[in-house]
């Protein structure tokens, strides 16, 4: 039930909050998808983070190394 | 109250302490790199309320840190944390959705649940001011990623999705922790047991964040094996 319901208030309700100021553009014309490999001319994107990287994640196949999370509560 | 379970309520504010610091530097910085590419979007302006709100949530949580006796320390630095690999845009938005999508709904989770418990009035009044500002900060990660699956493919994260989650928690989550980190009188001083813990994150997984990520686009079916081999190996070992 609790999870029913975040799944209401926290996704259900996020994307009505997004769609509430017009779509989202594409970055001008240059840009139409954020598929891996994206980027070019946009800025350098960031380096592996040290937040929490994925060392020792199994399990999924990531495509190359680098990706972390964030920690909470 | 014991000693030891006064030391690991402390730690826990002092470790929410830390994390609500540096989501404060990552929700200005975030909003930031959004504007640049959607001028159009509400996200920008909501991160950086959100950037506030959790100024205000770390002092709150420094404050019962400091209550329970335990010092804060230093929050870690403020790095974002996608994949060198992704572009500009789609760095972003990998780091949105691991740190609204999946974190922030884990907190929303974890906060609901000790709220439904007998809790300390001072500990009650911080849980209840971080609740209410925690379900925005939620929402703000899937109203991006609304945006972006409304113009793009936004599938290509669902091979990162496990590597967000490792980020999360830590292996010991998967593990049996001991009879401290299981007492139900944690809950008390707002800290959820070790058991209840991993319940709590996984069932926000299975019923939260997966069909979220599966509504716009994006398969669950990596981070579901994941989460799959990480409990078969706490089993193991």
């Amino acid at each position: 039930m609790l999870f029913k319901k975040l799944f209401q208030v926290l996704v259900v309700g996020g994307a009505v909050m997004g769609a509430t100021s017009g779509c989202s553009t594409p970055a001008g014309s240059r840009q139409t998808t954020l598929s891996k490999g994206e980027g070019g001319g946009e800025g350098v994107a960031s380096d592996a983070g040290t937040a929490r990287t994925a060392q020792g994640s199994d399990g999924g196949v990531a495509p190359d190394a680098g990706g972390g999370g964030v920690m909470g509560w | 109250m014991r000693e030891e379970l006064r030391r690991k309520a402390g730690e826990a504010w002092a470790f929410r302490t830390r994390v609500e610091r540096e989501a404060a530097r990552r929700f200005a910085r975030l909003a930031a790199a959004i504007a640049a590419f959607d001028a159009e979007s509400p996200v920008p302006a909501l991160m950086r309320q959100a950037a506030e709100d959790e100024h205000r949530h770390a002092a709150l949580c420094a404050d019962l840190s400091a209550v329970y006796g335990q010092p804060v320390g230093a929050a870690a630095e403020n790095a974002a944390i996608a994949p060198g690999s992704l572009g500009a845009r789609a760095a972003v938005l990998y780091e949105v959705v691991a740190s609204c999508c999946i974190t922030e709904t884990e907190s929303v989770a974890t906060l609901t649940t000790l709220l439904a418990e007998p809790v300390e009035p001072r500990v009650e009044r911080v849980l209840r001011e971080i609740a209410r500002d925690e379900v925005v900060h939620g929402r703000i990660g899937w109203a991006h990623l609304a945006r972006e699956a409304s113009i793009s493919d936004v599938s290509f994260l669902s091979p990162w999705i496990p590597a967000m989650l490792a980020g999360t928690v830590g292996e010991g989550l998967f593990a049996s922790a001991g009879a401290d980190l299981e007492s139900r009188e944690l809950l008390r001083h707002g800290v959820l047991p070790h058991s209840l813990k991993r319940s709590i994150f996984i069932g926000t997984l299975e019923g939260v964040v997966f069909p979220g990520l599966e509504k716009f686009g994006i398969s669950p079916l990596p981070a579901r094996q994941w989460l799959s081999n990480s409990a078969a190996r706490s089993q193991l070992g």
